[in-house]
This record gives C-alpha cells, structure tokens and sequence, in this order.
C-alpha cells in the first residue's frame, strides 16, 4: 500500500516537473477543444451562393427564383443568360450551384404538364449539394400546393389543404435538433481528445524513462502491480479535473447541448479514464523516445475517429474494423459519452458501452502489468550481469 | 571540379549515415510505409459501400391497418433504410434510439388511417438521431421521401377515383420537379467525397512530424554539429541528404495512393492522374519544406512537434472538405490559407472532380511552391541552432 502510495507521489511529481508532459496532459486538453469549437461553432452553412440561368423568365419562375433566394440555405448571386455563362461563374467559384429553368418552364404548368427544374451542385462538399436541394424541393412543393389549390377550387381553405396534403408529416430531430455539425462533430472529438493526450502524455513519459534507464522498478519491494496501480492513479487525478473541463465547461462555453446527469456521466467517464490510462501505458511500452510518441500516436486520430462509427454510421463499418474498434476506448467512449450528452440517456441504456470500457479497463491492466513485470525482469538480469 | 567533386563525395557519405539511421531502428519506416499505407486501407475498405446503405431504423405503428403496414413496407423498400425492430410504443423506439441501436424511427399514431379516409388530415411523424449527422441525414431524407410518397398516392387515388388519367394525376400532384445534378460526384459516394483529402492529409501529418523529428533529434542527440560538419557547413547538403531518402519514400506513396484510387477504385477524375500525381508530389515537398521550416522557427524537437502535429491534425477541419469554410468565421477563413493541405483539396476539386482549366487553381499551385520556398528564410537560423543549441528536455 505504501509503495503504491509512493509510486503515486512520484509520478506525479515526475508529470508535473516535465514541461513536455505537461504540455499534453493540461495545454493540449485545454486549448484544443476550445480551437475545434470555435472553427466549427456556426454549426450550420448559410446561404450558399447559386446563380440562375431563368431561359423562361416568367412570373411564375421568377417567384421560384425569389423563393429560393428567401431560404436560409441559399442566396441567388448572379442571373445568367445561359448556360455558358452560368458554368463560368462556378469555375471562377463565385457560386456553387446552378439552377436551370428552361424555356417552356411557365407554358408547361399553364397547360398541365409536368415543369422540370434543373440544378448542378459542385460536389466538392455535400453541404453545397444538400443545401441547394433541401432549397429548392421545400420552394418547389410549397408552390406546387398553390398550383394544385388554384386549380381545385376548393370551396373553403382548409378543404384546398386536406386534398393538397391529405398525410401530414412531421420531422423530429431528437438529439442535435438542428442538425448542426458542432453538436454532432464536437462530443466526438472532445472524448477522443481525452484517449489521445493521454496516449501523447504517458508515451512520451515511459519514452522519457526508456531513455534515461530508468527501470521500471525503484522500490526494491514494489511489483509492477503495485507500480501499475501508483502510476494508473496519477494519470487519473489528473485527468479528473481535465476530463470535467473537457466534457462540462467547453461544452458550457459554446452553448453545445448537454443533456447529460452529473451522476451518469461521472459514472460513465471512469472506466473510460482507466481504460484510456491502461491502454496508454500499455502501448507506451513500445516507446523509445520521448518525442517518438508524437509520430507514433498523433496520425491516428483519424482513423480512430471513423472508426467510432459517428460520422461514418457504425452499422455500415465492414465486421473485421468492428471489432478492431472494440479494442480502442474511444469507440465504446464516443458512443456512450453522445448518448448520455445528447440524448440524457441514463447509464442502463449505455450498458453495453459501459460493460466493454470495464472489460477493456481489465485487458489493458493485465497487458501493462505483463509487459512492465517482463521490462522489470529483463532489467533485473541486465543488473545482475554487470 | 574539384569542388563538386568533394560536394558530391560529402553527399554520398551523409546519404551513407542517413540510410543507416533510417533502417536503424522500425520507427521510420512504420512512419514512411506502415502507417499511410495502414490508414489508406483502412479509410478504403471503411468506406466500401460509398453510401451507407440499409440504416438500422424501427417503426412505431400504432394503427397496424393495411395502409400503414403498405407505408412501411415502402419505407422498408428504401435503400439507406433498414426496419431492424418494431416497438409497441414511441418510449421503446426512444429507448433504443438512446442505445444506438436505431438511428431513427417512423411513427403512425393510433387512428391514422381511418383519419385519412375521413378527410382529418392525420399527422405521421418520423424521430432521427442527428448527433449521427450522416446516418441522422440519410434515414431523415428517405422516411421524407416515403411522406410525401404516401400522400402522393392518397392524391393519387382520390384523383383517378375522380376519372383523372394516369398522367393528370401524376401532373397535378407534382406540377414541378427538381432534376438534380450532382457535378463530380453523382452517386454521393462518401469515399470519394473524404479519401481524396484524408490520404494527403495523414500523408502530410506524417510528413510535419517526421520532418521536425529528423532534424531536431540530431540536436537532441548530439549529433547535430557532427552531422553539420560532415556537410562542410553547408546547410542545403545536410538537409537534402537527410530528407532524401524520405522524400522518396513518401512520394512513393503519394503515387501509390493516386494510383490506387484513381486508377484502383476508379474514382473520379477529369484530367488524367498525372497532373494528381504532380499536385501531390508538390504537396510532399511543401510538407517537408514546412517541417524544416518549423525545425527552424523552434530549434527543439518537443516545440517543433507540437506544432507540427496541431498543424497537422487542424488541416483535416480547415481545410474544408468535411464543414465548408463558408460556415466558418472571416478569421478563421483566412486562416485556411496557411495550410498546404487546403491547397491542395482546392486543387483537386477543381481540377480533378470538377474539371475546370488549371489556370483556375494556379493560385493554388503558387501556395504550394511558396510552401516549398518556405524552409529557405530559416535556413541561416537552423544553421546556427544546430551548431549551437544544446538540448533542454
């Protein structure tokens, strides 16, 4: 008890003396969230700009026309006479789209024919594609009841309503109500913050150690379970404080939503921590140097992030990354963290994310302890040939 | 000549030292080789189906009639959209939702359908998860599509009960539609959309941070005046015999990863691989150039690093191949240009998804070269750091 007491003490000394360390386990954690908030903390894009190439110039295109520019998503910045002219003002990227309504447009919905409208969207962001036609569908079927009432000649307004839509529907964003990409990208990113610090932190700490021969084993009588257990509880009481930053105040700061119970989430966070720490010192083990952590850890936050399942939806990821995702915290953290975050789920519905952090947390204690017993040892032979 | 002579032996021994250290030890290669090609297979197999396909979603059918049941079957029909599960009641279907087991659920309340033959105008509701924005998008857009569907044939019916023919009804009830055309991409393949900047971007990651590493290490360990010396002082040789060997390597891979996806999986692209290969060759250089520049802004290996993986990592978002920078503020808008991959996401876009004329995305190719020249202005200062600095842990 006392030596992992001691082991604890040292560590933290030994964290709080190295700048290099520190760097990662306090500044990083606290200046990163706050940079990503603020690159995306507008959630949503707003009028994208769209030229128009109107072959009809009708009335009726030209209320289309102003419909469209009336929508948040788009805004109209150019009229074209063709369609040449409307391609260039997208090469010269001063729109994104176009939309395209030819020549017989008004004639067809005079006479009843089906009218087309087309629009191009650059594909060079899905934003643009979704925004332009999310625009013009909304315009086209609001002006499409007005056709169908003009023509009914319904005796009363709400019977022109029931034969225009005889279905309503209702859409319901339940978490994320408006579909904003902070609130979706944002959770995400601040859990994996936590998990990547800490592999940047401990890593470069045990590099630190590898390089100046510092075994493993100090105390004559500690085991590297005791020196496990000491080193574990460091990392912890300093990620406590960091994590409630992380979680708690960033998102207070940016106005994210925060559904979560305290209780919950302080319930939810520690095996994530422990899972995180043990997965840190475990990989640490294959560290030479101090920096060699930074070239070994920092690319893979990328793929750690797709392989979480957020932004590319989890029941389309291929079985064999499945389960390579179940060894890394993040995926089972991300998922639970959103859950409690943005839909105030209670820890029941976040069981099977919390069972596997508990069953990682047990893993990545037993493989750091097997590797730092077999370094202590190997050190032990080194000493006792010299 | 004798001069050249001597520059190319110096050359050849540091290029002897440099190969050594770079097969000393499995972390270079793991940089150079294992870890791009690791992070390109992952992203492409990921990322397989394009476009996700059969979404896990649940229907709540509280009516169970014969029309409700047909909706459903419809919704079912729907390519992004999968009904795993039916729940009795909407707090089931929000329970699982919360569990992630469905990333939405389509509702038809209790009444609906008797509702709709007595002209109320009932109301169906459908409940997505958007903090899974892409699949919360996806299954939004088909349960939309199923809505207006199902009123349609309500429409439908009640028209051609009227006498109406078929083609009346179908004008009447859709007077206009929206043709769209998606330029570049128009299967909405997310592979195209993200790999095409996610493999430069880890590239260029990898690139910053073994760059920094290389250099300032030899200050860490001591053997920068050594290493300095060997060169005769010359700066440019040091340098060019160091990253040689990884210039060759990454550039390998930047042709290995054009050549896989545009020649491969067949993506997109307008104007042959070669200009793509070029770009990304650019891309390489400027990375390397923008790491020497870093080693010699901060003569340390743990400054030049950290900055090398915040600039690195900060790429991804700002460079706006996810979020476009039009939703981001002015600053930050301006910010984007500091970073190579920015460049080079425009240059591809324009030039290889869109297909505009080179001379649109020149700008682009000049911030790239200027990111190559970049190195030149700290090359006195890294000179004097690596024969004087001495390492502070």
């Amino acid at each position: 008890m006392k030596t992992i007491f001691n082991i604890y003490i040292r560590e933290l000394k030994q964290c709080i003396e190295d700048l290099g360390v520190m760097v990662f386990l306090i500044v990083v954690p606290i200046g990163y969230p706050l940079l990503y908030t603020y690159i995306y903390s507008q959630e949503v894009v707003h009028d994208i700009p769209v030229t128009v190439c109107d072959l009809s110039n009708s009335s009726i295109s030209r209320c289309f026309l102003q419909k469209c520019d009336a929508t948040p998503e788009i805004a109209i910045v150019s009229l074209c006479t063709d369609m040449l002219s409307a391609r260039k003002q997208m090469k010269e990227d001063k729109a994104k789209g176009i939309i395209y309504i030819p020549e017989e447009f008004a004639n067809n919905i005079q006479s009843n024919i089906q009218a087309h409208v087309s629009i191009y969207c650059s594909m060079a962001s899905l934003f643009y594609y979704k925004a332009i036609l999310v625009a013009c569908t909304e315009v086209s079927l609001s002006m499409n009841s007005n056709i169908q009432i003009a023509q009914l000649g319904g005796l009363t307004e709400r019977e022109d309503e029931i034969y225009t839509t005889p279905l309503q529907h209702v859409a319901v964003g339940i978490a994320n109500p408006t579909a904003g990409f902070a609130n979706f990208i944002i959770p995400a990113i601040l859990v994996l913050i936590l998990q990547q610090t800490l592999l940047l932190g401990v890593g470069m700490r045990m590099g630190t150690d590898r390089e100046h021969h510092r075994p493993a084993l100090r105390y004559k009588t500690s085991s590297a379970l005791a020196y496990i257990i000491g080193r574990g509880f460091a990392y912890l009481t300093i990620y406590m404080p960091v994590t409630a930053y992380i979680l708690c105040i960033v998102p207070a700061i940016f106005n994210l939503s925060q559904l979560s119970h305290a209780q919950t989430l302080a319930m939810f966070m520690l095996p994530y921590l422990l899972a995180c720490i043990y997965f840190a010192i475990t990989l640490g083990h294959f560290i030479r140097n101090r920096e060699t952590s930074m070239l070994m850890f920092v690319f893979t936050s990328i793929p750690f992030l797709f392989l979480s399942g957020i932004s590319w939806p989890g029941s389309s990821i291929p079985i064999f990354w499945k389960y390579v995702s179940y060894l890394l915290p993040s995926t089972p953290g991300i998922n639970g963290f959103v859950a409690i975050n943005e839909t105030g789920a209670p820890l029941f519905d976040v069981l099977f994310e919390y069972r596997l952090l508990w069953l990682q947390t047990a893993f990545y204690f037993i493989t750091a302890t097997v590797l730092t017993r077999r370094k202590n040892r190997k050190r032990k032979i080194q000493l006792l040939a010299q | 000549m004798r001069n050249r002579q001597s520059t190319n032996n110096r050359f050849r021994t540091l290029l002897h030292r440099e190969l050594r250290i770079l097969f000393s030890r499995p972390l270079y290669i793991f940089c150079c080789v294992i870890a791009p090609l690791g992070t390109f297979i992952l992203f492409a197999t990921l990322m397989n189906d394009g476009l996700p396909t059969e979404l896990p979603i649940a229907v709540v059918d509280a009516d169970n009639t014969s029309t409700t049941r047909k909706i459903a079957r419809n919704l079912d029909a729907m390519q992004q959209i999968d009904i795993i599960s039916r729940y009795a009641d909407i707090l089931r279907a929000t329970e699982a939702m919360r569990r992630g087991e469905i990333y939405a659920f389509y509702y038809f309340p209790q009444g609906t359908t008797a509702d709709l033959l007595a002209n109320r105008q009932p109301t169906i509701s459908f409940y997505m998860n958007y903090s899974y924005l892409v699949a919360g998008s996806l299954t939004y857009r088909d349960m939309y599509i199923t809505s207006l569907l199902a009123n349609a044939s309500v429409g439908r019916a009640t028209m051609l009960a009227k006498g109406a023919s078929l083609q009346q009804a179908t004008t009447f009830l859709q007077p206009i539609v929206i043709e769209t055309h998606a330029i570049g991409n128009p299967w909405l393949n997310y592979s195209i959309y993200l790999n095409n900047t996610l493999y430069p971007g880890v590239l260029s990651l990898l690139i910053f941070l073994l760059t920094t590493y290389s250099i300032t290490s030899e200050i860490k360990f001591g053997t920068a005046k050594q290493w300095i010396k060997e060169a005769d002082d010359n700066i440019v040789i040091a340098l060019v015999s160091k990253l040689l060997p990884q210039t060759i390597l990454f550039a390998l891979m930047a042709i290995f990863y054009n050549i896989f996806l545009y020649k491969f999986l067949h993506f997109p692209i307008h104007d042959g691989i070669y200009s793509m290969i070029i770009a990304s060759l650019l891309m390489v250089i400027a990375s390397q150039s923008f790491g020497i520049f870093l080693s010699g802004l901060l003569p340390s290996p743990r400054w030049a690093m950290s900055i090398a993986s915040l600039w690195g990592v900060v790429s991804f978002s700002i460079s706006g191949f996810s979020f476009p920078i039009e939703g981001m503020s002015g600053s930050i808008q301006a910010l984007t240009n500091l970073f190579p991959l920015r460049h080079y996401f425009m240059i591809y876009c324009n030039q290889a998804l869109l297909g505009y004329p080179i001379a649109e995305v020149l700008i682009h190719y000049a911030a790239l070269i200027t990111f190559c020249l970049l190195s030149i202005i700290v090359l006195p200062r890294l000179k004097r750091a690596l024969k004087s600095y001495s390492y502070i842990e």
